[in-house]
């Protein structure tokens, strides 16, 4: 091979071993876009897009719309100050939502915990065949939309041809009246949501170690204060887990209360999350709602950092 | 190699389009040359003449958005016969949910963004769309001679952006096999409220301390029958400077209490049927409600076997009232204003061409189940064999508009009836709190009611 043939060689060969400055500043500049374009950076920048478009952008949106009347559809945002919290404030509904809001939490939350670890603790007992069956269909409702479940129990709900009242063989109206509306959603919310917390018991049951068992069995230690002293302590962090979660999510409880009682009967059951939608979408009143949705949020954010502290403070106990 | 390959992917693109239906599209509109078709000119003041070429006969697509289907908004149809006589115009129609359209429609068309150039209008939404309306390039004695109700709708400038093309009001749905049980006969139909509650008890079914079939069933149906009660006593849904509801007022309270008598004193319907009379009635158990005309179609759909009858809403007494009810047009087409002159003008030509054909109105009275607000329609003897517009047709000279309300006039109401009955509060207080809650929904409306325009005004109370 001649030097010349080898010459022209190397001269088709981008990137050969004797390439030009020019080459060598394409090599450094793809260097640093190497440098940059990780996949770990690339992962990091999607994520903070995500966040800064998709929540920190609505969150800001929301603080900024508090302090004016807000109405997109007209082209109206004047600024008003802190006009919308005072009103929010000294509105009479809203407290009564706040309440309501509470109840249903309250209620919701305590027969969540409840139902899920009884029903965890029976399905990692020896008593019940078929565990992975009843897992799956104990976890099945909270699978199922919101929306669709609280038609059909509404529809379970009606007192003329609903199956609640022809089984029970009870005389109840139950999303007409102020006395059974409320207990009526909860009973929905905690049917579709118990099969969550049960799933997420049997798993933390499971992990539990076995040596303390036995040590409690040798100590002789009966099944109550087993499940007192033992498996009720090692399960708080999933109970922490479930009852934060379900906070949140409760708090911003309004599919159920707008499909099966639009916050009847009268206001009977409006929560904030409801008269918030009522406010922005029905109203149009963007700038009360957003002010009802800051109030929200630092709710949310101190009942859990509570929730949290206390949590702490148990376990250094 | 390298041409086998090629190969290999033309064929399969070729596929694909084929199979995909990616060729030519046939319903793409074509250049139209010719512009006398030859066809008859149509309307009676408001003249619509196919013979002429729309957008100089070159290919043009326009959008309409409605939340209706086929069988509930006529414009579908109507497309399909303007698409027939001006081939070079395609008009797309996007379907937009109820629940998004009054936020989806206001925000596209104000910042003109893929929006739509016609588009379905309800009067309650008014306020939002109106500033994004183009007026109709129509004569208003036109307009006025062909339809009635057309100076509500009349702005301050002299425009009118939509009419109403039909219109409707409530009236009371009897079960005739329950009636027929019950021994009643088409001669025990109720003209007064009194002979209604007659009428109910005989209807009403009750099975130990259990009703099983309600008379008569208003759950739900306060919210707009508070206001065609208080017409009925002369007393207006607003005070008179026309901005300030006049919901906490005597009238209100003494239909309220008449409301709960019939419950509580009369017997004839419970709170325990539920809030949806229209299914309590679909499923046999309520034997007459208050509805309005949308209801023949969601009987027709959801419960074909009921075998009903329709009667004009009775009055206290038997002398003419200041009005039997408030009525609501269903509205003519919206056009963007934003949108370009080419687009615009496609549009005005659309809308000539619906309000000068009868076909329109004749459909629309039939998929909306209402009287239609052109003249020479209003005694049309296959539109009155419809029971439900016999029904309100001689009454048509004595019904209000209140004009578009916001809807916080219906469900503010509806909450104090729920207080009342479900939740046994007192009626002042309740009256009193829902006047409060639209008051401060109203707080920054720019509505005002149309009730002094109507042609018995000075009658009121």
């Amino acid at each position: 091979m001649s030097d010349a043939t080898s010459g022209a060689t190397r001269a088709v060969r981008p990137g050969g071993p004797d390439r030009g400055p020019q080459a060598a500043r394409g090599e450094g500049a793809r260097r640093i876009l190497g440098r940059i374009f990780t996949m770990r950076n690339i992962a990091v920048t999607v994520l903070v897009v995500y966040f800064a478009v998709f929540m920190a952008y609505p969150i800001f949106s929301a603080f900024a719309g508090s302090l004016h009347k807000w109405n997109p559809l007209v082209d109206q945002y004047d600024w008003v100050g802190l006009d919308n919290f005072v009103s929010v404030l000294t509105d009479g509904l809203f407290w009564k939502a706040l309440w309501n809001t509470a109840v249903f939490s309250f209620f919701s939350i305590l027969f969540r915990v409840v139902i899920g670890l009884g029903l965890a603790l029976l399905l990692s007992s020896k008593l019940v065949k078929c565990k992975d069956t009843l897992r799956g269909l104990f976890y099945m409702p909270t699978i199922t939309p919101l929306v669709a479940v609280s038609f059909v129990w509404m529809w379970m709900f009606d007192p003329q041809f609903g199956m609640i009242d022809k089984i029970t063989g009870l005389d109840i109206s139950w999303l007409n009246d102020s006395k059974w509306a409320m207990p009526a959603i909860i009973i929905m919310t905690v049917w579709k949501d118990f099969g969550y917390a049960t799933v997420l018991y049997l798993a933390g049951i499971m992990a539990l170690p076995t040596d303390v068992y036995e040590a409690a069995q040798i100590d002789g230690a009966n099944g109550w204060q087993t499940f007192r002293s033992i498996t009720l302590p090692l399960l708080k962090p999933t109970t922490l887990l479930i009852v934060i979660t379900s906070l949140i999510s409760y708090l911003q409880a309004y599919v159920q209360i707008l499909v099966m009682t639009e916050g009847g009967p009268g206001t009977d059951t409006y929560t904030i999350s409801y008269l918030i939608y009522d406010q922005a979408f029905e109203k149009y009143n963007f700038g009360t709602a957003s002010a009802m949705s800051v109030i929200l949020f630092v709710l949310t954010g101190i009942l859990t950092i509570l929730m949290f502290r206390a949590s702490g403070d148990n376990t250094e106990a | 190699m390298k041409i086998r390959r090629l190969v290999a992917a033309l064929i399969a693109t070729g596929s694909i389009v084929a199979l995909t239906g990616c060729g030519a599209d046939p319903d793409a509109p074509v250049v139209d040359t010719q512009a006398d078709k030859g066809l008859e000119v149509m309307g009676d003041a408001v003249i619509y003449d196919p013979n002429h070429l729309v957008n100089d006969g070159q290919p043009i697509t326009v959008e309409y958005w409605t939340w209706g289907n086929a069988s509930t908004d006529p414009i579908y149809s109507m497309i399909d016969e303007y698409e027939a006589i001006h081939p070079n115009v395609r008009i797309d129609v996007t379907v937009v949910a109820w629940d998004d359209y009054w936020t989806k429609l206001p925000l596209s068309v104000k910042g003109n963004r893929n929006a739509p150039v016609l588009f379905n209008v309800h009067n309650s939404y008014d306020a939002l769309i109106r500033p994004h309306m183009e007026p109709y390039d129509i004569d208003l004695g036109d307009l006025e001679a062909d339809y009635s109700f057309v100076d509500t709708h009349v702005d301050e400038n002299g425009d009118v952006k939509y009419i109403d093309s039909v219109i409707n009001t409530g009236a009371i749905f009897y079960n005739k096999t329950l009636w027929a049980e019950a021994g009643l006969s088409d001669a025990d139909i109720p003209t007064t409220w009194d002979e209604l509650i007659a009428v109910a008890q005989k209807l009403t079914k009750v099975e130990g301390n259990t009703m099983v079939q309600a008379g008569f069933n208003i759950n739900g149906s306060y919210s707009a029958i508070w206001q065609g009660l208080n017409y009925q006593k002369g007393t207006l849904m607003f005070q008179d400077d026309g901005t300030t509801a006049n919901y906490d007022c005597e009238t209100t309270k003494e239909n309220l209490e008449f409301l709960q008598s019939l419950y509580d004193e009369y017997g004839i319907g419970s709170v325990k049927f539920g809030d949806d009379r229209d299914l309590s009635f679909g499923n046999g158990q309520s034997a007459m409600i208050y509805e309005w005309g949308s209801y023949v179609g969601t009987l027709a759909t959801n419960y074909p076997d009921i075998d009903y009858g329709v009667f004009p809403t009775p009055t206290f007494d038997d002398d003419v009232p200041f009005a039997y009810d408030r009525y609501n047009g269903e509205s003519t087409p919206g056009i963007n204003t934003h949108q370009s002159d080419e687009q615009k003008a496609v549009a005005q030509d659309f809308i000539r061409f619906i309000l000068a054909n009868d076909d329109y109105i004749r459909l629309a009275s039939q998929v909306l189940n209402s009287l239609p607000a052109k003249i020479s329609l209003q005694d049309d003897a296959d539109i009155l064999a419809n029971p439900m517009l016999a029904a309100i047709a001689p009454r048509l000279d004595r019904l209000i508009w209140p004009g578009p309300t916001p809807s916080t006039l219906e469900t503010s109401p509806l909450i104090a009836f729920e207080n009342v009955l479900q939740n046994g509060q007192d009626i002042d207080a309740a009256v009193a709190y829902s006047q409060q809650l639209i008051e401060t929904d109203m707080e920054d409306s720019a509505f005002t009611s149309m009730e002094d325009r109507y042609a018995h005004y000075d009658e009121h109370n």
